[in-house]
């Protein structure tokens, strides 16, 4: 493994099982279909999805929060996947997450301080002196004020506790932070404050970052490089701006096209591509392309053969038979 | 809507919820209306409804439909106006409906509450309500509960309810905040689409400003309970003149254009319970200038109006200096 990959998945898969019997069977949820990426050190990674598109199973497999049904997955060159609970915790402090939730991810019966500092105490990290002026430190980081270490999360706001959340997670000093929707409960306003720090402890701690979203914008604005979701698979690739700007599979295509934009300037948007359709159950996939019912582009072959997940430019993967704007793409490079 | 004001004596106080609010709405006009979770966008709405019911309100102020005051109509009164006249579309299309009976049911029930109508005739017409708003298979679908849609099947299920009594005004409480961002777009269109054949108003409220952009033809920015900025949608986009307006723009991060640092307004929202006296949005403002101490009234141009004491030179320097270190 080259050094500058500090996370490899492998052909990951999740499956669970599904509620739902075809001939007294249970069937398969599979949340994540075989998805295969790799994470640069020091860079922001995006992962965008609509709801049930399995970006937050992903990521959860990624940290063996959740165990993957095949796949592998190699941290810092070690394999994670097979390793017993105990081997694993010294890879884990190496990465940590921050949730969506702010409210339901700190526990309200203990301090802020406390529970900043937890993951300190439970990995024996210091001696209890060093643990609060640790505490005292991380507050500051990130823009709390350390006299308020005393109180409840209830105390907080919503955008100060997603602050106490970030300060947990980087209690052990990571290399790899992985946060799943971390912003999407909070306000425009505080939204940007939280983003913004984000971005500042990025370069002060050459954080590497696995970030989740739904919002495109919000990805778009952290991400070197973002990876597409639909139902359970990555279907492109690349680095963020070239993949906004010339979108190869058309489910970013029209996820991009659909984006209320402010309109701002004279220049003409983006022609709207409404998709038709809801996101299929993923207990009952479709053959072939599994986006294939609801895909404009859709052929015969689409229906019947999977496409393969090709680097079709240089860094740019994406899984289609019939990629779009593939001559703009040409013509830029 | 003329001088809207609610608040609620709470044991800490009164909150005033919603202070001074003016508006209105033209005829097949979509009129928007943004501002951050308790910015009283939601209950400026529900009080005009007779929709908050609480013993420590007090509302006062004017909201005439048509010419008639509305405000203060008995429950009776309002209950042919709500549902009837004016149709509404909540956030959470699953609390909008009730899980114990079929959707069909519940538009029937609806239409004939408004309407002379049997039984039969509302189902055909709540089947073609469904056809109407793009649910497929709709006769077999009225017998369906809502628990077997989708969440944007169920938004379009609502959609349908609000309109199956063909309302003149049409109010959509964060619509589409719910749902994904290809099912938005579904139902964006879809809701411009059946403006156009109803040709009814539409009050869209949202905190998000490119779906303002998208659909509406006037905005009305809103802090802490008071109108900040009110204006034609492009103007309001392009040309905001309130700070708290630069502040949102600026805080959105676009998914069309490469990124650049988010501006960001300082602090949190100010509690309701603690309005400054001044300008609501002095504390966090960073134009606050002596004078933000007294409260500005709305003042601009034609149809372009907002509630701030800087000068139309101030406005106009600071918008060229921030326009120089977005282009650096």
């Amino acid at each position: 493994m080259s050094d500058d990959v500090l996370l490899r998945a492998t052909d990951v898969v999740k499956n669970f099982a599904s509620r739902r019997k075809v001939n007294g069977i249970r069937t398969l949820n599979t949340a994540v279909a075989g998805v295969s990426l790799e994470v640069k050190r020091g860079e922001t990674l995006g992962i965008v999805g609509e709801s049930g598109c399995g970006k937050s199973t992903l990521a959860r497999c990624l940290v063996q929060l959740l165990p993957v049904t095949s796949g592998s997955v190699e941290f810092n060159g070690v394999e994670l996947t097979t390793l017993s609970r105990r081997k694993l915790r010294p890879h884990r402090r190496q990465m940590q997450l921050v949730f969506q939730d702010p409210y339901a991810s700190l526990n309200p019966r203990r301090t802020v301080g406390d529970i900043v500092a937890d993951p300190m105490r439970i990995n024996k990290i210091g001696s209890d002196a060093e643990i609060a002026s640790r505490v005292r430190q991380l507050f500051e980081t990130v823009g709390l004020d350390p006299s308020s270490l005393r109180r409840y999360p209830h105390e907080f706001s919503g955008g100060q506790r997603q602050r106490i959340g970030i300060a947990r997670s980087l209690s052990l000093n990571p290399s790899l932070v992985v946060a799943d929707e971390p912003v999407s409960a909070l306000d425009v306003s505080v939204q940007a404050q939280v983003l913004n720090l984000m971005t500042d402890l990025q370069d002060e701690f050459n954080l590497t970052y696995l970030f989740i979203a739904h919002d495109l914008g919000v990805v778009r604005h952290v991400s070197d490089r973002v990876g597409v979701m639909y139902l359970g698979e990555i279907v492109e690739l690349g680095e963020a701006e070239a993949l906004y700007e010339t979108p190869l599979h058309p489910y970013t295509e029209a996820l991009l096209s659909v984006v209320p934009e402010l309109n701002d300037t004279d220049a003409p948007r983006r022609e709207r591509i409404i998709i038709s359709g809801d996101v299929p159950d993923p207990s009952d996939r479709p053959t072939g392309c599994s986006f294939h019912p609801r895909c404009p582009a859709a052929t015969e072959i689409c229906t019947s053969e999977k496409p393969a997940f090709v680097e079709l430019r240089p860094g740019r993967f994406v899984a289609c038979h019939h990629p779009r704007n593939t001559d703009s793409v040409a013509s830029t490079n | 809507m003329r001088d809207l004001s609610v608040s609620f004596a709470t044991r800490q106080g009164v909150v005033q919820a919603v202070d001074g609010l003016s508006f209105d709405v033209g005829a097949k006009e979509v009129l928007g209306i943004v501002g951050e979770s308790g910015s009283g966008k939601s209950v400026a709405m529900y009080s005009m409804l007779g929709l908050v019911r609480d013993a420590n309100v007090s509302i006062s102020g004017s909201v005439r439909f048509e010419g008639r005051e509305i405000l203060g109509l008995s429950d009776t009164e309002m209950q042919s106006v709500r549902g009837g006249e004016i149709g509404m579309i909540f956030q959470d299309p699953m609390t909008a409906l009730t899980p114990v009976y079929t959707v069909g049911w519940q538009i029937v029930e609806q239409l004939r509450a408004h309407n002379d109508m049997t039984k039969k005739q509302a189902y055909v017409r709540a089947a073609e309500l469904l056809a109407e708003v793009g649910i497929p298979d709709p006769k077999s679908r009225v017998k369906h509960y809502p628990h077997e849609f989708s969440g944007g099947m169920r938004q379009r299920v609502v959609i349908a309810m609000a309109l199956s009594c063909n309302p003149k005004l049409l109010i959509a409480d964060e619509p589409t905040t719910a749902l994904d961002v290809t099912t938005q777009a579904q139902i964006l269109d879809l809701m411009g689409r059946l403006q156009a054949t109803h040709g009814s108003s539409i009050v869209i409220i949202t905190h998000d400003m490119g779906v303002i952009a998208e659909i509406a033809h006037r905005v009305v920015v809103m802090y802490a309970g008071r109108p900040a900025e009110i204006g034609p949608e492009v103007e309001v986009v392009r040309a905001a003149r309130h700070p708290y307006t630069w502040g949102l723009l600026g805080a959105v991060p676009r998914a069309d254009v490469k990124s650049r640092r988010l501006v960001t307004i300082p602090g949190n929202a100010v509690s309701p319970l603690d309005v400054p006296t001044g300008c609501a949005f002095a504390p966090r403002c960073q134009y606050r200038m002596e004078i933000c101490d007294q409260r500005p009234a709305l003042r601009g141009a034609n149809d372009h109006v907002d509630a701030c004491w800087l000068s139309d030179e101030q406005r106009l320097a600071i918008r060229s200096t921030a326009t120089q270190r977005g282009a650096s």
